[in-house]
């Protein structure tokens, strides 16, 4: 192949671009969704339906979705954020007002005054998650403690005995889910439906169980949290190795155990294409492939978007969106960002996100998989000029994700995540609610659609972009402790194994796991940081009478942004874990977060989404940290720098060298332009430095292709829609196609042997020293803007060094 | 001319290299010089700004105290100048070393044979022969003519006459050379003096092209070329350099809107941003990295090598397989007698004399060794040819292709001694019996390794002298040391196997290649380099040219001849070939220092946010002084003086390279990590605490 000629190399590869683009689209984005669908019909109606309670006949709600109560004689839930009334399940939404923020201490001032005056004789401290915003704004739970807060007042209001009331708060009290998953919780819609019956028909329930008030207070971590924490690093260490191992196998093109399904499928779409597997590319070619794919899927993408009005399967008849929304949803969800400028509820049909984002979350996880496995054929490829066929390992990728998608998908709906085609319905609210302008609000609509086959895939793809505004916060993204450690471990399976599947493709499985080791040494300490952070009390809420602490009856800590179901832990570890791998899914509010838990979501994103990091692109961005380190190791040691035999020279350093710069570029230069500009700074909703955040956080997050946000900010304006496009275009494709001639460079040298005189790539003491590169080179780009943002918001909030 | 190179001598022209440096530290801050080390180059222009700033300061309406920016843009300006400093005193040392060659290097007179002259052996050109020209218009493979007292003009080949010649001028070394026509010893370098009879000479290079003009330009750096690591390495400072000047630049925005987010204090000025800059961006090594490289040259310069690039060295650090020649390298030059052995009942003493008598006048080193082992053990003194004890006169009787024997007959005596199977031959045709216990004898030295000698009277068996090849001394250890960096020795050999494998036994080498031929190298080498290994060997003769060729590091005796010299891309002056050794240490040496620099660089600048955020930040955010865990009075300026100073500190490493001693890779790196990696992080915290102590001390601030 003559790679001279460029427009020629682009009509090659432009035909097998676009019908492999639409077989994946008819495989992922239709056929997946509907098979997802029927099983979940046939099987899991009442989940996959949204979990509807029927109330003597009448339909009276979904028990994963809350409702707002405001009469004193209902238990209240907790403070919701949506508009125009709480508990709009139309559109979800958190507070993102942030722990410095005045307006949060004035907010829960308010609440507890509403407590206080409510039932004026209860004195006893109000348990923190009842009076601070959830994340969803729709959370069906309050915590135990909440409950039983609010036990005195009902009794005084309905003139039931407050030991009626306490033992019907008891039998329904959730407890953790396998007795370890979540916190114990009660839902609020349940307890007042049972409450009306009580009311009505004065029974009192046969067990009358009086609850242990006078628990030990514990703070922090409790067994629960810690088995939890044991069982996320388990299911890692078990799965890597045969997880790794198939991959390669099916990356390779090796007989594996799903081959008689995916082997004829593999085979017509290459023959339609007219693409042969045995065609090696060189980097050039492999990059334009993947240019040409990427820019198909932007296009159709976009063109979809703005077409869905006219488009079927649009119940809820959403219409379309600008035109610099549309551009930057279609190029986050093809970069693998899946940044959201817009709200699923209200602003994309179920044909949108099914053949559209569904489709680019497996799409873009595979282009990342495909330029990974282009950089491992470079380094163990002695000697050669190729590094594999772009088609034949997005293909296979695909392949990897579309078994474990379905497999997820079926857990989440079997827990309650919806999936149907059916269009929202519209349930009556127990206790009527006025909304901002003073109307009657008497109905809640509820969203519904095909959201399990896209959250799977949206966890396992390290994509992020949520079915609804709230992500994973959403009751029905969702709905229980269990699906959120799936979600969790979801987001993490690939990337992780990947690393042994790097090893094994270079040689030798411990190859990859030191990398996987030298990763996990960040993360530890930082997931330790954020998890502390988000126990601790917030200085400002001090003489409010607000109980902070975490307890067996409450998560206490800061709540403000966090669903009472997942808690503290689970929502702190799912924060680190989205922002560590490039995911950006999020079941918490990440601007609510305290200013060190904030600072380890921006750290995270920040050390160049290395850490587990994208399906592909993360363990190619450490890739590249990797031979940084051992350049200057090697200098260290009196040799001419080499990694794995392959001798790193003054090419392969100019490419590094770039590869790290352009994020690190376009994160301080954006925000630097964003800070000066009226367009950028009025977009910022928390005052002062968490302000700052806010902007650092949402160009960090896009040029790191990552896709969480500090959702405080107003980031569906043209400026931030195209300045936030720019930087996730350049943060992915600039850096993945620098890693590709970086493959190109090193496939064409020799692989010197390892002796005595050559760095080991596995042991300790490289673990350590990568782990310094990433870190020093991370902190060295990031500390004086941090320091501007989350570091001195945590010292001026009270916090120490 | 007995100290004419000057090349071990530099230190006694130290004072006059230091002031030269700090003339030339002063002339290389001109812009356009500056540009070619871009991180020292963008140092330079942070100076002029806060220069500027200054300046405008003086004139009353500056963005920070005139004392303040002015001190800065001083300590900024001695960054440069010090790393400008530490840069021309590396080039200092070799300036110096290429003055005193060039002294050697005038323009000569060269007598050009004219164009068809008949070169017939033995022959003298007369003055009809020759034209007498200017040395700068001789051209690659003119003949030319030199006879005692002339200096040769440039580098050639003798293709005919013998003659001693002084080549003290490149080699330091007064002893005059013999340099003849063919073999191993017909290069001659220009710049040398011809001390005895004549030479027709075929020049090698052109004028101004040759070994000492090589030489010269080497030492001064003139055509110093960066070598690839160091070009990656600067794209890694370059890269990092540009990190810093985006922090800092945007940083000027971050602090103009956390001023209005916060609602008071006054942006960060930009006296401050320029010193964050010059102290995060990578001076130390930014600084010192040229000076490493013209070190590491200047180095290997003084340990007589020269090298044609600066690549070679670099490669040397690299090499993970020496071949090396057994003969001279790994054993002493030839082998020698160790014992007698006694055949058949001869009696001791007999076999002593009937043995010497039989090398008497055998002058290879091995004849001479079995005379002396003779003497030594059988207290029987050599006796001069012809003074025998029957007093008849003897005859000597050559070693021969034919017979492969010597030995000597005097009266019907007839002595001879030589290889196994030549004097079984000869024993038999004498009508003897070769004895069992001979052929035992025979092959247990064999079978050690050893070479058998057999000496007979009258075609009767009398012994058996055991040669040896002794292994040097201390060469074992070396290989150890070795063997712990990584690198493979081998071992080559003229030997047959067996004699081979207990040599390379006996040394401890790692492989030997045994009957080696030039072909046989050659392919020893590829098949290393194939299977992806650097190798380096040692050569003098023509036929180990294309195997010098292919080498990676091929080191080049200087009394080799012309086409080795040319193959090898390292010339030993002193034609050491246990000098390859220190030749891969330095490139390894040179390595290390850079990459020890790099990190402590790296790691110095954890300290420097420490000191220097809470400084600049602290109107907008008092909370941000929490941070300031040091106490610094001046913060700013301690920092930017330390900066500055560091680099002054670490100019002797530079120079000398960091201590090198063998060790695995694993452990080398360990070691620097916890010096200066760990070092980098606490230096600095220690360095600007004391500096500040000392301006507070001073009065400043």
């Amino acid at each position: 192949m003559d790679s001279e000629h460029a427009p020629l190399l682009i009509r090659n590869q432009l035909k097998p671009a676009i019908v492999i683009f639409l077989f994946i689209t008819l495989i992922t984005g239709i056929f997946y969704p509907l098979l997802i669908t029927g099983i979940a019909q046939l099987v899991f109606p009442a989940q996959a339906n949204g979990n509807l309670i029927v109330h003597d006949g009448n339909m009276v709600g979904s028990a994963l979705i809350g409702q707002p109560f405001t009469s004193p004689e209902y238990f209240w839930g907790r403070p919701s954020a949506t508009s125009p009334v709480p508990y709009n399940a139309g559109l979800s939404s958190g507070s993102n007002i942030g722990p410095s923020n005045p307006a949060l201490t004035s907010a829960v001032n308010t609440r507890v005054e509403a407590l206080h005056a409510g039932d004026p004789a209860n004195t006893l401290p109000i348990p923190v998650d009842l009076v601070t915003a959830s994340a969803s704004g729709l959370d069906p739970d309050i915590s135990v403690a909440s409950a039983y807060y609010q036990v005195h007042r009902i009794a005084d209001e309905r003139n039931l005995s407050e030991e009626d009331v306490q033992t019907l708060v008891t039998t329904h009290i959730q407890p953790r889910q396998f007795w370890i998953l979540g916190e114990p919780r009660v839902n609020v819609l349940k307890l007042n439906l049972a409450l009306d019956d009580m009311t009505a028909n004065p029974v009192v329930p046969l067990s009358a169980i009086q609850p242990d008030l006078s628990l030990p207070e514990e703070s922090g971590l409790r067994i629960p949290d810690w088995i939890y924490l044991a069982l996320f690093i388990g299911v890692f260490v078990v799965t890597i190795v045969p997880l790794g191992r198939f991959m390669v196998r099916v990356l390779k093109g090796e007989p594996h155990l799903l081959s008689p399904f995916t082997g004829p499928l593999e085979y017509r779409i290459l023959a339609w294409s007219q693409v042969n597997a045995d065609d090696e590319m060189d980097w050039k070619t492999f990059a334009i492939a993947m240019m040409i794919f990427s820019l198909v899927g932007i296009v159709f993408l976009f063109t979809l978007q703005l077409a869905q009005p006219i488009l079927p399967l649009n119940p809820a008849g959403v219409g379309s969106p600008s035109w610099d929304l549309g551009l930057n949803t279609a190029v986050s969800f093809v970069t693998n960002t899946n940044w959201q400028a817009y709200a699923g509820e209200t602003g994309v049909s179920y044909l949108t996100q099914m053949m559209g984002l569904c489709v680019q979350n497996f799409t873009s996880a595979a282009t990342g998989m495909a330029v990974l496995f282009g950089l491992a054929y470079g380094l163990s490829r002695r000697s050669s000029s190729t590094i594999g066929n772009f088609w034949v390992l997005l293909i296979r990728s695909v392949m990897i994700l579309l078994p474990l998608s379905i497999i997820i998908a079926l857990i989440l709906v079997s827990q309650g995540t919806v999936q149907t085609f059916g269009g929202p319905i519209t349930v009556p609210l127990l206790d009527p609610v006025k909304d901002t302008s003073g109307a009657l609000v008497t109905t809640q609509t509820i969203p519904l659609g095909p959201a399990a086959s896209q959250i799977a895939i949206k966890q396992l793809g390290v994509n992020g972009g949520g079915f609804f505004n709230t992500n994973s916060a959403h009751p029905f993204e969702n709905p229980t402790p269990f699906t959120n450690f799936i979600e969790i471990i979801a987001i993490l399976l690939i990337p992780a194994a990947l690393c042994y599947s790097f090893g094994r493709m270079v040689g030798a499985g411990r190859k990859g796991v030191s990398i996987l080791i030298a990763m996990t040494i960040i993360f530890l300490p930082l997931l330790g940081l954020a998890i502390w952070a988000e126990f601790g009390d917030n200085p400002a809420f001090t003489g409010l009478g607000i109980d902070q602490t975490t307890t067996d009856f409450q998560p206490g800590g800061n709540m403000e942004g966090k669903e009472v179901r997942f808690g503290i832990m689970p929502s702190a570890l799912f924060s680190v874990v989205t922002t560590s791998a490039s995911c950006g899914a999020v079941n918490s509010m990440h601007d609510s977060f305290t200013p060190l838990g904030g600072l380890v979501q921006l750290l995270m994103m920040q050390f160049g989404e290395v850490v587990y990091g994208g399906i592909g692109s993360g363990l190619y961005g450490m890739l590249v940290f990797v031979i940084i380190a051992m350049f200057i190791a090697g200098l260290m040691v009196g040799r001419t720098p080499e990694y794995l035999g392959k001798k790193i020279e003054p090419q392969e350093m100019t490419l590094a060298t770039i590869i790290i710069l352009i994020p690190i570029f376009l994160i301080l230069i954006s925000t630097a332009v964003a800070v000066l500009v009226d367009p950028g700074k009025t977009a910022v909703f928390n005052p002062g430095p968490h302000g700052f955040s806010e902007i650092l956080y949402a160009f960090t997050s896009a040029s790191q292709n990552n896709g969480s946000a500090f959702g405080g900010l107003s980031a569906n304006s043209i400026f931030y829609n195209l300045m936030t496009a720019a930087c996730m275009f350049i943060g992915r494709f600039g850096t993945a196609t620098l890693t590709l001639a970086l493959a190109g460079s090193l496939v064409v040298k020799k692989i010197v042997p390892a002796g005595e005189g050559t760095l080991s790539d596995h042991r300790p003491l490289f673990i350590i020293w990568l782990v310094f590169v990433v870190i020093i080179i991370g902190s060295l780009s990031f500390l004086p803007a941090l320091a501007l943002g989350p570091i001195v918001e945590h010292l001026m909030l009270g916090g120490g060094v | 001319m007995q100290d004419p190179s000057g090349i071990r001598k530099t230190r006694t022209l130290l004072p006059a290299i230091y002031k030269r440096a700090v003339i030339d530290a002063v002339i290389k801050l001109d812009p356009r010089q500056m540009i070619r080390n871009p991180v020292m180059f963008v140092v330079e222009a942070g100076s002029a700004l806060t220069a500027l700033l200054w300046l405008q300061a003086l004139s009353g309406n500056g963005e920070a105290p005139a004392g303040f920016i002015g001190a800065i843009s001083a300590w900024l300006w001695f960054t440069v100048l010090f790393a400008n400093f530490a840069e021309a005193l590396a080039e200092g040392r070799g300036k110096a070393q290429a003055e005193s060659l060039r002294k050697m290097r005038q323009d000569t007179q060269a007598k050009k044979l004219y164009l068809g002259y008949d070169v017939v052996k033995g022959r003298e050109p007369v003055t009809q022969d020759y034209l007498v020209v200017s040395s700068s218009t001789l051209h690659r493979s003119d003949l030319f003519y030199v006879k005692a007292g002339d200096t040769i003009p440039v580098d050639g080949d003798v293709i005919e006459g013998i003659a001693s010649v002084n080549e003290s001028a490149i080699t330091g070394e007064s002893a005059p050379v013999i340099r003849e026509s063919g073999g191993d010893r017909s290069a001659v370098t220009g710049g040398t003096v011809v001390l005895s009879d004549w030479l027709i000479i075929r020049a090698s290079a052109g004028a101004g092209e040759g070994f000492l003009d090589h030489m010269i330009s080497l030492v001064e750096g003139a055509k110093r070329q960066k070598t690839p690591n160091e070009i990656a390495l600067n794209i890694l400072l370059i890269g990092l350099t540009a990190i810093f000047l985006v922090v800092c630049v945007t940083l000027w925005a971050f602090s103009l809107y956390s001023v209005q987010a916060g609602g008071s204090g006054i942006p960060v000025t930009i006296t401050v941003l320029v010193a964050l800059l010059v102290c995060l961006a990578p001076t130390t090594i930014g600084g010192l990295l040229s000076a490493i490289g013209i070190a590491g040259m200047d180095r290997l310069i003084r340990r007589n090598v020269i090298t044609t690039s600066g690549r070679a060295i670099e490669a040397a650090g690299d090499v993970d397989v020496l071949l090396l020649d057994k003969t001279g390298t790994i054993t002493l030059g030839n082998r020698q007698a160790v014992d007698l052995i006694r055949i058949d009942g001869t009696v001791m003493l007999d076999l002593a004399d009937t043995a010497q008598l039989a090398s008497l006048a055998d002058e290879t080193p091995e004849g001479r060794s079995i005379v002396v082992l003779v003497k030594e053990k059988y207290g029987l003194r050599g006796r001069t040819v012809g003074a025998t004890e029957s007093g008849t006169g003897m005859k000597f009787v050559p070693f021969s292709s034919q017979t492969r024997m010597s030995g000597v007959d005097f009266g019907d005596v007839q002595i001879r001694k030589g290889a196994a199977d030549a004097m079984f031959r000869h024993i038999e045709t004498s009508g003897n019996v070769v004895s069992e216990a001979l052929r035992k004898e025979v092959e247990t030295i064999s079978l050690a390794g050893g070479t058998p000698l057999i000496v007979t009277r009258n075609g009767k068996a009398y012994g058996v002298i055991h040669l040896k090849d002794i292994v040097k001394g201390g060469i074992k250890e070396r290989f150890i040391q070795l063997r712990k960096m990584g690198i493979r020795t081998v071992m080559i050999t003229g030997d047959n196997r067996l004699t081979a494998a207990t040599i390379a036994a006996e040394a401890g080498v790692d492989d030997f290649l045994a009957e080696a031929t030039p072909e046989s190298k050659l392919n020893l080498i590829r098949e290393y380099q194939a299977g992806g290994r650097m190798v380096a060997m040692t050569g003098d003769g023509t036929n180990d040219a294309p195997a010098l060729a292919q080498a990676d590091v091929a080191v080049a005796m200087n009394t080799g001849t012309q086409p080795a010299r040319e193959a090898a891309n390292m010339i030993d002056l002193d034609s050491n070939p246990t000098k390859l050794i220190e030749i891969v240490e330095i490139g390894k040496q040179l390595l290390m220092t850079r990459g020890a620099l790099t990190t402590f660089s790296i790691a110095n600048d954890l300290a420097k946010y420490f000191v220097i955020i809470p400084a600049a930040f602290i109107t907008t955010y008092p909370a941000l002084s929490i941070l300031n865990i040091l106490g610094l009075q001046n913060a700013i300026l301690s920092a930017v003086i330390f900066n500055a100073l560091i680099i002054v500190a670490l100019i002797p490493l530079a120079l000398h390279g960091v201590t090198y001693r063998p060790m695995t890779a694993e452990v080398a790196l360990r070691n620097n990590i916890v010096i200066y990696g760990i070092g980098g992080i606490i230096a600095p915290f220690i360095g600007i605490k004391v500096i500040d102590m000392v301006l507070v001390l001073m009065g400043v601030g």
